[in-house]
């Protein structure tokens, strides 16, 4: 617990609350100013948007302990506000509400928008706009509510702000108080458990339906400097293949081509690992297999489905192989809210060149005769940003002057 | 939508945050604004033991006035860029940048320095700042380190940073009076995040050309001698080589026609829409 003091409309309050409650919790549960509301509660929607030292701001990723002796000032605190009062007016006067749910937060941006854009247009006022989300009103009684405010006030003489009259620098809120010692929680600490240690891969069955559509899907391919029939023989030992994959662990033997195990993925803060079943079919004819799967992230409340393709064939050169390689997933949860495919995307492409490095390894260990339990691989764990991104850009600069006949 | 319980520090000296972020056995992450923080921290996809609150370091909310460039501190908000509280040194195009950066609401908490180290690749800083040729100085345990602003982020939400480093500032090179500059980011709705960018830079007194291709999977494609690509600056229309760029794109894993597309147009328009 932490004493969070800061002035809420006015008045010098202070609570004690966690680190983790944000600022519009604090607001309407120790305060009971329950005018600041909650939508999506992750920054995008802006029914919480309030003035944090006279700039909107978003409450529910804003720490209330961020904001010591900061100045709040919620919808509450506007009620004698004299361009809160013109925009209440004109709202009402254009129907720039039904619900109502989003109008503390329109009204806190539109005051922001009045006070510093000069003449703005409607196409202005629209993109200034566009952080709150309204469900009923299709806008277009908002912006009207907005532009009457504007065009009366400056009609009247009324200059716009620029800037809102701020002149301190960093986040709205912050550097208002000194330092805080972090709080000793070492009780809490010991308490954590890893989840992955102490649940087991949960036993379900892999297998996708026949019409399952995955929502996302990509190509990948990549060459592997060994002969094609020691690729696609390797392919064939499951153990083997899930020790290349950095991160990936399987719970036992697979039992005819069913398997279960996991696999930990870090993405720079995030950590997911999602623990689940695959099916895995070969075909020694075309030299192609079929991997099925799915598997669940416990932390982060995200399940995944997925079908990975692989063909295996000669490459260029003699001695190469190729192997393309097709993904399609399906991805729901925080983790599918929070992600974009391109992200996904360069996941499995770090993880795929992880894969291949430890691959030639294991292949060239092999050749030599080497026992697979003596190897140590490359890639162990996946943050390999930096040794991909170095091959990138070595490839790029002769391609650029190759293009351009110029360094 | 609650973040685990962490626990919580603000410091009010860069020394002292290094300390903290350098503790063994304990997750630490930094926040700033907490603008891309925070909603990974409500969705529980980032579950610290300890957030290390750095906006009461001042000399993070400051900046320094150099002769040829401009040093701003990691905590500046996208907001005091926008508003020129910070001075434009790069002719406007820093600010206009700025502006565009989701929505009034965030600009007003969300830092420069924490959207580099957040490391998403269509986020509008990495992108600009490479172009225009803009450092990033971190400090750790070990001493202080300069590096290119492209070089900081490595891949998609991966920067160049240890666990007990922090991105203390940003070093943006004045621009002279003949420079010329354009950026455009192809959003189909406003202040989300790009699905490609163009941006590029000539400064034929600095000797400086450069191009950028952003809001890719991964860090941006930088081309730091874009000489041959947009030519002096007068008439880059004129040189740019909308093919070129295309192969460029493909042979950079860029294999998605529209993707490419969309990416070489964003670079296009930036030209043809140049300051």
């Amino acid at each position: 617990m932490n004493t969070v003091s800061l002035i809420a409309n006015g008045r010098k309050v202070s609570a004690d609350v966690e680190p983790r409650t944000h600022l519009a919790d604090f607001l309407r549960d120790t305060q009971n100013l329950t005018g600041t509301h909650l939508g999506c509660e992750h920054g995008v929607c802006g029914a919480c948007t309030l003035l944090i030292d006279g700039a909107p701001a978003r409450s529910c990723i804003t720490f209330a302990v961020a904001c010591e002796n900061a100045e709040i000032i919620t919808i509450e605190g506007l009620d004698d506000d004299e361009i809160a009062a013109e925009l209440r007016a004109a709202f009402t006067r254009e129907h720039g509400l039904q619900c109502g749910y989003c109008t503390p937060g329109m009204i806190v941006s539109a005051r922001d928008v009045v006070m510093r854009l000069q003449e703005p247009s409607e196409h202005d006022i629209r993109v200034a706009m566009s952080g709150n989300l309204c469900r009923c009103t299709g806008y277009v009684g908002i912006i009207r509510a907005i532009q009457g405010v504007i065009e009366d006030r400056r009609a009247r003489g009324i200059a716009a702000i620029p800037g809102g009259g701020r002149t301190s620098l960093g986040p709205a809120g912050a550097g208002r108080a000194g330092a805080v010692a972090r709080a000793s929680a070492a009780a809490r600490i010991a308490l954590k458990t890893d989840a992955s240690e102490t649940t087991p891969a949960p036993s379900h069955s892999a297998s996708l339906s026949a019409d399952w559509k995955p929502q996302m899907s990509f190509n990948q391919s990549f060459v592997v400097s060994h002969p094609v029939d020691d690729v696609w023989r390797f392919f064939g030992r499951i153990e083997d293949v899930a020790s290349c994959l950095p991160g990936a662990s399987l719970a036992g033997a697979p039992v005819s081509g069913h398997v279960q195990g996991r696999i930990r993925v870090k993405v720079g803060p995030i950590s997911a690992e999602f623990q689940g079943a695959a099916e895995i079919d070969r075909d020694d004819a075309t030299r192609t297999g079929r991997i099925s799967g799915s598997g669940k992230d416990k932390r982060s409340g995200s399940a995944t489905r997925g079908l990975v393709g692989y063909a295996v064939k000669p490459g260029e050169n003699p001695g190469e192989t190729r192997v393309d390689v097709s993904i399609g997933y399906t991805l729901t949860g925080m983790l599918a809210q929070f992600g974009r495919s391109g992200l996904v995307e360069d996941v499995a492409s770090r993880l795929i060149k992880a894969f291949v490095a430890n691959l030639e390894a294991r292949l060239a260990h092999e050749a030599r005769g080497g026992r697979s339990e003596t190897l140590s691989l490359p890639v162990r764990e996946l943050d390999a940003g930096s040794l991909i991104s170095s091959v990138v850009f070595g490839r790029f600069r002769r391609l650029f002057a190759r293009l351009f006949g110029r360094n | 939508m609650k973040p685990v319980n962490f626990d919580y520090a603000r410091p009010s000296e860069v020394a002292s945050a290094i300390r903290y972020l350098a503790q063994d056995g304990v997750s630490a992450k930094i926040i700033a604004g907490g603008q891309s923080l925070g909603p990974m921290l409500n969705m529980r996809l980032v579950q610290p033991d300890l957030i290390v609150d750095i906006t009461a370091i001042e000399e993070l909310r400051s900046v320094q006035d150099r002769s040829d460039a401009i040093v701003i501190g990691a905590c500046v908000s996208h907001s005091d860029i926008e508003d020129r509280r910070v001075p434009d040194v790069t002719r406007g195009a820093m600010a206009s940048v700025a502006s565009g950066i989701a929505y009034r609401a965030v600009r007003n908490r969300g830092t420069i320095g924490g959207s580099l180290t957040h490391a998403d690749p269509s986020a509008d800083w990495i992108s600009i700042l490479a172009a225009l040729g803009a450092d990033v100085t971190l400090n750790g345990s070990g001493g202080s380190r300069t590096i290119a602003v492209e070089n900081y982020m490595v891949g998609a939400l991966e920067a160049d940073i240890a666990q007990s480093e922090l991105l203390v500032s940003i070093t943006v090179p004045k621009l002279s009076a003949s420079a010329r500059w354009g950026y455009y980011k192809s959003c189909r709705k406003t202040g989300e995040f790009a699905h490609a960018i163009g941006a590029f830079l000539t400064d034929p007194d600095r000797g400086v050309s450069r191009a950028v291709i952003g809001a890719t999977e991964t860090r941006p494609f930088v081309m730091t001698d874009a000489a041959a690509l947009i030519g002096d600056g007068r008439n880059p229309e004129r040189v740019f080589d909308q093919d070129a760029v295309g192969r460029l794109c493909e042979s950079l894993g860029m294999t998605d026609p529209i993707d490419r597309q969309t990416h070489v147009v964003a670079l296009r328009r930036a030209i043809e829409r140049a300051h």
